[in-house]
């Protein structure tokens, strides 16, 4: 990990007035639904959303702006480097979610009876492990792509495994020659279920170990494989 | 035993698409010594940017040995004494000039303490202080080269690729960076510059490459370690005899090219042939005329 790379990916998302505002929105979100009975209801999504703006910028679009030409002939290993990269975005998306939490117990501790800080306390910890993942498979794909399109694939996987389980079980139903065979083989919507929920996993309500672990082993995955994709991978001279 | 300076044997690199395979490198063989600067020049399409590529480690070559300092290009002792000018200056442009070479001067290891004091005199040497915070993205393109260079020399590298450093730059920037070039060469630093400036290639680099169609085509030593080359013009009616004893080298219409050992002996020389009757109008160090060689392996 290289201490340099990680401060400048924070400083370049604190000085950046889309973060700044996506902060701000988030503070307000979490102020506004303190007053709801169900805690934790709103900010949640829209950390998921920030990991995921945030999360597609690392190596993929450095391919094709040319920044990584500078980086590259500098002392810095490349693993370590993409590992720094994800780690500074980890840490921004962080912050916002700590911010989003403390802004919600504010808010409760002013306008409710009660804080339920065990259950946003957990809805924050199972946020920020969700970060890791989603920060994870956007950069292994931004190391196997270019420009932009991570966020594109991670996108198109994450509506098609859900259209896909919708179009199975419609299939199912039908009770012709797929049908049947999804019904004797039950293996296939389930397999591709346990995929869904490994790479698009469901925030779970309370902290789970099991998940927590399938989370971090799953993201520590795809930053094996980001990093071996990126050691070998060959950077174009010039920008697109 | 290490061989100091940059060193490529038999360098092989082709591009892959989906029909057909085409070979852009065919064996190329290329050194650089510390304190030499050695320039790089061919048509469009011949290799440059791609043997550069190879060399800085961003692609893999398909055959061949690339050693700096007797070390694989992507060992990171090479890569802390590398500083590397692109062509065109690519960075997050929300950054401000500043930003952007603290961060390259701490990426190159520049310690914290020293990293302040060199980014600031690096951005006075290149005339940058006034737009230390600007951002880049309204920096001109002569700013971006400029800027470029600071982040090149700011932990003054061992070894210096510049890849078209003067494109852009006006002409008090051509000569800021002639002149950077010549103190990394004083300086003992090992220098390839890529361009198509063939009068800048001509001031300031010791030997010549041209590169055609992948292949090294022809070398040329502009300037020696140990000797000089000057061309003496002379007004007409001088003793062509006379100049020949005096210079040792017969001379071709009013022009005689001689080869000395130092600046003292081209100042004794052109004393010599004042007193035998020559009315000397003009003295330069004598190169070869880069345009008709390029023009020829183009």
């Amino acid at each position: 990990m290289n201490r340099v790379v990680i401060a400048e990916t924070l400083r370049r998302h604190l000085t950046n007035g889309a973060y700044l505002a996506f902060l701000a929105l988030l503070a307000i979100v979490a102020l506004g639904t303190s007053t709801f009975d169900k805690p934790a209801s709103g900010w949640p999504s829209l950390v998921a959303l920030l990991a995921l703006i945030a999360g597609c910028g690392p190596i993929g679009p450095e391919f094709s702006s040319g920044t990584l030409q500078l980086i590259l002939v500098k002392p810095v290993n490349r693993a370590a480097y993409l590992l720094s990269r994800v780690t500074g975005v980890v840490l921004a998306v962080w912050a916002a979610a700590i911010l989003a939490a403390l802004c919600e117990l504010a808010g409760r501790a002013l306008w409710s009876d009660s804080v339920p800080a065990a259950i946003i306390g957990s809805t924050l910890l199972n946020a920020l492990i969700d970060t890791v993942l989603t920060v994870s498979l956007l950069t292994l794909l931004g190391s196997l792509t270019r420009a932009y399109f991570n966020v594109a694939l991670y996108v198109v996987a994450m509506i098609g495994f859900g259209v896909l389980g919708m179009v199975l079980g419609m299939i199912r139903q039908s009770r012709n020659a797929l049908g049947r065979f999804l019904i004797e083989n039950p293996a296939v919507e389930r397999g591709l279920s346990v995929v869904e929920q490994n790479l698009f996993p469901d925030l779970p309500p309370r902290l789970d170990t099991q998940w927590t672990l399938m989370i971090l082993a799953n993201a520590a995955v795809a930053l094996v494989l980001a990093c071996l994709a990126f050691r070998r991978r060959e950077v174009p001279y010039g920008a697109d | 035993m290490s061989v100091p300076g940059v060193r490529i044997r038999a360098l092989r690199k082709s591009f892959r698409t989906f029909r057909r395979t085409q070979e852009v490198l065919h064996g190329i063989d290329l050194e650089v010594a510390p304190g030499e600067v050695v320039g790089l020049i061919g048509p469009n399409g011949a290799g440059k940017t791609t043997l550069m590529s190879c060399l800085l480690g961003f692609l893999n070559p398909d055959a061949g040995e690339i050693a700096i300092d007797g070390k694989a290009n992507d060992d990171l002792d090479v890569r802390r004494r590398t500083g590397f000018v692109p062509e065109r200056m690519n960075f997050d442009r929300r950054a401000t000039g500043w930003e952007f070479l603290r961060y390259m001067a701490r990426l190159a290891e520049v310690p914290r303490a020293e990293a302040d004091a060199r980014c600031k005199a690096m951005l006075e040497r290149l005339g940058l202080t006034n737009a230390a915070d600007k951002k880049l993205a309204q920096y001109s393109r002569g700013m971006l080269q400029r800027i470029g260079m600071c982040q090149a020399l700011i932990h003054e590298p061992a070894y210096l690729f510049l890849d078209e450093p003067t494109s852009g730059l006006d002409p008090n920037g051509v000569l800021l960076v002639r002149d950077l070039i010549t103190e990394q060469k004083a300086r003992g630093a090992a220098v390839l510059l890529n361009s198509h400036q063939l009068a800048e290639i001509e001031k300031v680099c010791d030997r010549v490459l041209f590169l055609h169609r992948g292949v090294i085509e022809r070398a040329e030593t502009l300037r020696h370690a140990d000797r000089i080359v000057v061309a003496v013009t002379m007004l007409p009616g001088f003793d062509a005899a006379a100049v020949e004893r005096i210079a040792g080298a017969a001379p071709r219409e009013n022009v005689v090219i001689v080869t000395v050992e130092t600046e003292t002996d081209i100042a004794a020389l052109v004393r010599e042939l004042v007193a035998g009757g020559a009315g000397v109008i003009d003295v330069r160090r004598h190169t070869t005329d880069l345009e008709s060689i390029f023009r020829g392996a183009a």
